[in-house]
């Protein structure tokens, strides 16, 4: 085994796959241009929509107004709210959107007060209209505003101070540091996202220089040449984890760029502060290379198996399903893995990963990891190199 | 058969020695096939050696078995005094190797073609670039050495899949059906060119199904029907057995006596 040769196919693979224009769509354009868009976009007219619903007047409707005249003042001192007294259909009006609550004073109101007894109000609205919606809350809060300027009135007709009402205040004080606030807010996403961009990553250029090359009948040439076939397939898995990690990273970075932008517009993010040190950062990338080394060499081996990329597309899907499906069982909260439970290849590492996010450092759990990852795709790759020298598997058509 | 035996004596020429050999194939749905059948042929250096035979006869898998593409089931095959079994490395330095399944990659340009399929090969780049300004020269094909291949017309890719097997400048070339496909005019170059390397003194296996080619090309002629031999000779020596001239009507007759002794 002579590395000169596998760099010359790991070079050659690079070189073919960074010219072709998809893989400069897939790995550049679609996460650093086409995510920040997308979310730049959803940001602003998230907040061009709340913005308009918020200046918005409401019209409310409201029934036994006559019943309630202060209360029906107060709602008519509010600039936003336009109150309607007419009686009506009221259902009809309020679901073709005229207007955008119905609010139903009992006739026993002033009895009530008076008697110092609960009233119940019944407040109508449409939960699917944003413009319903902003009535509800303007409404509530006119009506605690309300309720709050009673018990005060009832307060000091019995003699008693404002502070009678609290008896115990409970402040909190939060010690979470900010690297286990950035940990905790990125260990819930960011395991699945890794493993997700780590496998879409690497699965086009894997099936493009294996089963691509047979399909397009390159591959017998490079099987007449000094090199041998485990070259052939160490040069090509390590460019498919250059690929694979790179896009990774180029994936994180567009999706960063995207939360960023998207959530600035929309109206700002409480200052996460990102603290994660240099530590983990090693651990991650411990953890991270044998399992892009592992997508990388059962991706190649199935792209070698396949007759074309046809076929190895389709083997390949049901291995990115179970690998989604783990991802997402990492996502799931309260699940704990046991010791053995570790060996699960992609599993494995979204936990591991999670762990490191929060700042927890398990040896046992890193090294299981390590190993059963790496053994793994030696597995794999030595399964290549053999399905390499198979001539029923190379010639099949 | 028209085998002559007194041309098989071992001599320092014989660059290809095959003997019985043999290749089977098991397939799930056909079960056992029998693809090529105790095949024996030699071949010397400055010869043109023609394999013909219709689609299917075992043309493909006999020169995959050549080149140490795959295996043989049975039988001894030495390339220039190496076995392919069992020096399957060392032969491959020996073969220059072009058929329909050799293709070129789209996105590179003749040159970084040639340079790769060069240090593949072990060569040195100084040595590699003496030898691409020679092959490029020869072939003509200065002129596109820097376009990329997917531009390339069909005959330009067929000329640099010609530089790609003689790189390495090895003195035995198989050429699997290298014409198929072009049109007369760059069907007409490479035969050119085969030429060429006879004169140079090369040891060419060229397998084809057209008659015309063989009839103009190839010093020896080993006809070759469903896995088996079924002649061989010199254009003249096949036509004295035949009681045809043309080497058209002496293959159908040849394969009509091949099918009758089943």
């Amino acid at each position: 085994m002579s590395w000169k040769n596998i760099k010359l196919i790991f070079t050659k693979e690079l070189v073919g796959t960074i010219r072709d224009k998809r893989t400069i769509i897939a790995m550049i354009i679609i996460p650093l241009i086409f995510y920040p868009l997308l979310f730049t976009g959803i940001g602003y007219f998230n907040k061009v929509g709340s913005m308009k619903s918020e200046e918005v007047t409401s019209k409310i409707m409201i029934y036994g107004a006559e019943f309630a005249p202060q209360l029906v003042k107060h709602l008519q001192d509010y600039e936003k709210i336009e109150v309607i007294t007419i009686e009506d259909d009221s259902p009809a009006k309020l679901q073709n959107g005229d207007i955008q609550a119905v609010l139903v004073v009992p006739p026993d109101f002033k009895y009530k007060i008076e008697r110092e007894e609960p009233i119940k109000l019944i407040l109508k609205y449409d939960t699917t209209e944003a413009k319903s919606r902003i009535a509800q809350k303007r409404v509530n809060q006119i009506i605690e505003e309300y309720k709050s300027e009673i018990i005060l009135q009832r307060l000091s007709r019995l003699d008693l101070k404002e502070e009678f009402l609290t008896p115990l205040i409970l402040q909190e004080e939060n010690i979470a540091t900010a690297e286990k606030m950035t940990g905790s807010f990125l260990a819930l996403l960011l395991p699945y996202l890794i493993i997700i961009l780590i496998f879409a990553g690497a699965m086009h250029t894997a099936v493009d220089i294996t089963a691509g090359e047979k399909e397009r009948g390159t591959i017998a040439t490079l099987l007449v040449s000094q090199i041998s076939r485990l070259e052939i397939v160490l040069g090509k898995c390590f460019a498919v984890m250059l690929i694979s990690f790179t896009s990774m990273v180029l994936g994180l970075l567009g999706l960063a760029l995207a939360f960023l932008s998207g959530a600035s517009i929309a109206g700002g993010i409480e200052g996460v502060n990102f603290g994660i040190s240099i530590n983990t950062i090693f651990l991650l990338f411990l953890v991270l290379f044998p399992l892009v080394g592992l997508a990388s060499a059962v991706l190649v081996m199935v792209g070698i198996f396949a007759r074309n990329i046809r076929e190895a597309s389709s083997y390949i899907t049901p291995i990115y399903m179970l690998t989604i499906f783990l991802g997402i069982i990492s996502i799931s909260q309260g699940m704990e893995l046991t010791g053995k439970m570790f060996l699960v290849p992609v599993l494995n590492s979204s936990y591991v990963f999670k762990e490191l996010l929060m700042g927890k450092i398990y040896w046992n759990h890193i090294i299981t990891t390590f190993s059963a990852n790496i053994i793994i795709a030696g597995i794999a790759l030595f399964g290549a190199t053999r399905l390499f020298n198979k001539e029923e598997v190379l010639f099949r058509s | 058969m028209l085998i002559d035996k007194n041309k098989r004596e071992v001599s320092n020429k014989e660059m290809i020695q095959v003997e019985g050999l043999t290749k089977i194939f098991h397939d799930k749905k056909r079960g056992k096939i029998v693809a090529v059948n105790n095949l024996q042929f030699n071949c010397q250096k400055g010869q043109v050696f023609g394999l013909l035979g219709p689609n299917g006869a075992g043309k493909t898998t006999t020169l995959r078995i050549l080149a140490t593409m795959i295996l043989p089931t049975k039988g001894e095959i030495m390339v220039n005094g190496l076995d392919v079994v069992r020096h399957a490395a060392k032969v491959r330095r020996q073969i220059g190797f072009l058929s329909s399944e050799t293709g070129l990659y789209d996105r590179f340009t003749p040159r970084e073609t040639i340079l790769f399929f060069g240090r593949i090969n072990g060569m040195e780049d100084k040595i590699i670039k003496k030898r691409t300004a020679e092959i490029f020269h020869n072939l003509d094909m200065e002129n596109f050495q820097d376009v990329r291949v997917n531009k390339l017309s069909t005959g330009m890719k067929q000329k640099l899949s010609i530089a790609r097997s003689i790189i390495h400048n090895p003195p035995v070339l198989i050429f699997d059906e290298p014409t198929v496909g072009l049109d007369i005019i760059t069907a007409k170059t490479v035969i050119e060119y085969v030429k060429r390397f006879r004169d140079q003194g090369k040891c060419i296996i060229y397998s084809t199904h057209i008659m015309q080619e063989a009839e103009k090309l190839c010093d020896m002629i080993t006809i070759i029907h469903q896995g088996n031999l079924i002649a061989q000779g010199t254009l003249n020596e096949l036509k004295k057995n035949s009681s045809f001239d043309d080497l058209e009507e002496i293959f159908f007759e040849l394969i009509d006596q091949g099918e009758n002794l089943e």
